[in-house]
């Protein structure tokens, strides 16, 4: 499926043009700091905002926050600008922005990239057989596709989380585990139900784009000429159908990998993904605050943008270099 | 009369559109002898795609053979279908359209092969044309390695999913072997491709229509098929070019000796090329025999409306006689029961609104007429006054020539 062409051409268009190189830069920048986020992180990203009197992490009743930071000192951590100590500030329960959007890398990228692929999966070969066989096998493939779409994405997703249920996957985090980071939390949360449900409710678009492709595919001549000769169905689809339907289902992955982080952090905000550790759901606490704390729902969404833009780079990349009707100049452009 | 190799009775491969039944086909009747060239004119619109097509088991949606018998004669194919199929086998030959699918279309490459009208569109822009062909050799030698009787109940392993993947995720696993490659090197030399080593890795937009005509001969020889069917063989390109394509194909067809079914609509091309010759008209063939037969002691109006259209470089300069008139309307019931060529015939008489049968012109039965001017001559007190089928208004072109 991946002939030696592509590979060349992926190298030859990714030397030639600037944009490959931010995109990947980018991508690997933001997966790195995923992986190592136990080192880069400033302060534990779970710990709240802390009383050094009472232990307890909420202000006193009858106080709002603004009134304790002017009328007590000990309460340090509440929403604070960023500072040296915080350099992205604190958000409304006093946790570290910044070491937030370390950690919420994790599982945003997780979801978004695994939910992603796991679309790809199921959606691409159900698509590419519907349209290729046609007839029944389309009606059937097809139609089991629509009763998905019937539903609004989020209505499903969340059916969905309640019949997988979402507890997260509690995994011990090896950088901590090896002792090279005190002071973080020792497993990190892994949504696995959000990713499957994320999956589940975008293979559709990605089945009714490889049956549009393979709908229009199959009647090119070459494919009849393949039949001509006896090659089998199944050869034809991976051979003929499938890498030259690969471009817009490359552009629609690009696409969907920042719907799913959108999803992800819906369905954090509604309480439904199992993780409160995600750049979604940072964005959706610090909406009330825009004003007055913009910085809390700000660096995520830095965050969730940089991710997107990045893959698009990377997704304009391989379209450029994979379809073979963009030459030479157009190239990369 | 050496003995056939392909028995087709009629045929015929009707599609169902929203506006009715059109029969792109009805009625076909052809015995291919082994080893000949046979040619196939019409003009467009008279059904001489949809019968490659069909022969090849390759029509599409709508369209569907709707009757018939497709017998080929094979030996070792018979005694394999026999155990099974004992209805479809009649001593060597078996009735295509009577076993089943898979069966049928494992004969695809190995007995019948196929060359396109238009070689631009008829290989992979993404695949260089050395890896296309070494596909084609890969099937024929699959077939090989695997007896027909067992291909044609279950696929064998080769095809299972589990060696797919594999085939794809480990290179020592590849589909296409280095000997097929080479074997497709070699096919590439043997239709006169220059440097074949090396245009082997070229892509298609890098050859000149000539030179993927000649690639999509070499792709449809790999498999050794019995019958190769050539769909407008020429058609897509420039005359100097169509010379050598059909020498090739002569060269080709001596040295195998394999048989050909070629379709065109260029006298000159058949005249080169073939050694009996069927004149189609509205999805039946209306009038067949030898070279000679058909184009020195023709019968048919239509064929002599044919040879009449083209121009001839020594005679004199006159109007070229067109046949006035389009092709008749192939649906279903619009199309009566008459000579479909009455309306435009110019001898007409009033027996021409029955069907007539094929007549045999000649004692040895190799000249075969579907008209009746073989038996009776033209009558001007008979003939059908003009416009007799006008009102009708039944003149539109819905063949399916190309799809």
């Amino acid at each position: 499926m991946i002939s030696d062409r592509m590979t060349s051409n992926l190298k030859q268009t990714f030397k030639e043009s600037f944009l490959p190189k931010i995109g990947l830069v980018l991508l690997l920048a933001i997966i790195l700091m995923a992986i190592f986020a136990p080192l880069l992180a400033t302060h534990d990203p779970t710990r709240t905002g802390h009383y050094a009197d009472t232990g307890s992490p909420y202000p006193p009743m009858g106080h709002s926050y603004e009134t304790q930071i002017a009328q007590d000192g000990d309460i340090v951590d509440i929403e604070v600008h960023p500072t040296s100590e915080h350099i992205l500030g604190t958000n409304n329960v006093g946790q570290d922005v910044f070491s937030r959007f370390v950690y919420g890398a994790r599982v945003s990228l997780l979801v978004a990239l695994l939910g992603t692929a796991l679309a790809l999966v199921i959606g691409v070969p159900v698509g590419l057989v519907a349209g290729y066989y046609g007839g029944r096998i389309d009606d059937t493939l097809m139609r089991s596709a629509d009763i998905m779409l019937a539903f609004p994405g989020l209505v499903l997703a969340m059916a969905l989380v309640g019949v997988f249920g979402s507890t997260p996957i509690q995994v011990p985090d090896p950088i901590v585990m090896a002792g090279f980071a005190e002071g973080m939390p020792e497993s990190i949360p892994i949504p696995g139900s959000v990713t499957v449900v994320a999956g589940l409710v975008i293979w559709v678009w990605f089945a009714r784009v490889a049956r549009g492709e393979a709908l229009s595919l199959r009647n090119q001549e070459y494919v009849k000429a393949s039949k001509s000769f006896g090659m089998p169905n199944r050869r034809i689809l991976t051979k003929h159908i499938l890498p030259n339907s690969l471009t817009p289902i490359i552009v629609l992955a690009t696409i969907q990998v920042a719907a799913v982080i959108l999803l992800e952090a819906s369905l954090a905000y509604l309480g439904f993904s199992g993780t409160t550790l995600s750049w979604g759901y940072e964005i959706e606490r610090g909406q009330d605050l825009l004003r007055t704390r913009p910085w809390i729902s700000m660096f995520p969404g830095v965050g969730i943008m940089l991710t997107v833009i990045a893959v698009n780079l990377l997704g304009d990349w391989f379209r450029d270099a994979l379809d073979p009707n963009i030459e030479g100049d157009e190239r990369g452009v | 009369m050496s003995e056939t190799i392909l028995e087709i009775d009629d045929l015929s491969t009707q599609f169902f559109t929203s506006e009715g039944k059109v029969n792109a086909v009805h009625g076909f009747d052809l015995e291919l002898e082994r080893g000949e060239v046979f040619g196939i004119v019409g003009e467009s619109g008279s059904g001489k795609s949809v019968t490659a097509l069909s022969l090849m088991d390759l029509v599409e949606s709508p369209g569907r053979i709707t009757s018939g018998s497709v017998g080929y004669r094979n030996p070792s194919f018979a005694e394999n279908m026999r155990t099974s199929y004992p209805d479809a086998v009649d001593g060597d030959l078996v009735d295509l359209r009577a076993i089943p699918e898979d069966a049928r279309r494992s004969l695809r490459g190995t007995a019948f092969s196929m060359i396109f009208q238009d070689p631009e569109s008829s290989f992979n822009p993404s695949l260089t044309v050395g890896e296309q062909i070494a596909e084609a050799v890969e099937v024929q030698q699959r077939a090989t390695a695997m007896p027909r009787s067992g291909r044609a109940k279950t696929r064998g392993p080769e095809y299972s999913l589990g060696s797919y993947l594999m085939s794809m995720a480990l290179p020592s696993k590849r589909y296409v072997t280095e000997s097929s490659r080479a074997r497709a090197i070699e096919l590439l030399e043997t239709v006169g491709i220059p440097d074949p080593a090396q245009r082997a890795d070229e892509y298609p937009h890098e050859y000149s229509g000539g030179m993927l005509q000649r690639a999509m001969i070499a792709q449809a020889l790999a498999s050794e098929p019995d019958v190769l069917i050539a769909d407008e063989p020429t058609t897509a390109l420039d005359v100097t070019i169509q010379a050598q394509i059909l020498d090739l194909l002569n060269e080709l067809q001596a040295e195998t000796g394999m048989t050909i079914l070629l379709i065109t609509h260029n006298l000159g091309v058949v005249a080169r090329m073939c050694d009996r010759v069927g004149v189609m008209y509205a999805g039946e063939i209306v009038e067949r025999g030898t070279l000679e037969d058909v184009f020195d002691d023709t019968v048919h109006p239509y064929t002599k409306g044919l040879l009449g259209s083209v121009p001839d470089l020594e005679g004199t300069a006159d109007r070229l006689q067109a046949i006035s008139g389009n092709v008749p309307s192939l649906l279903d019931h619009e199309m009566g029961d008459r000579c479909y060529f009455a309306d435009r015939c110019p001898k007409a008489m009033d027996t021409c609104l029955e069907k007539p049968r094929s007549f045999d012109v000649d004692a040895d039965g190799r000249h075969s007429v579907t008209c009746y001017l073989a038996e009776e001559n033209y009558d001007p007190d008979r003939a059908l006054e003009e416009g007799r089928f006008a009102s009708e208004g039944a003149v539109s072109d819905v063949g399916g020539d190309s799809q």
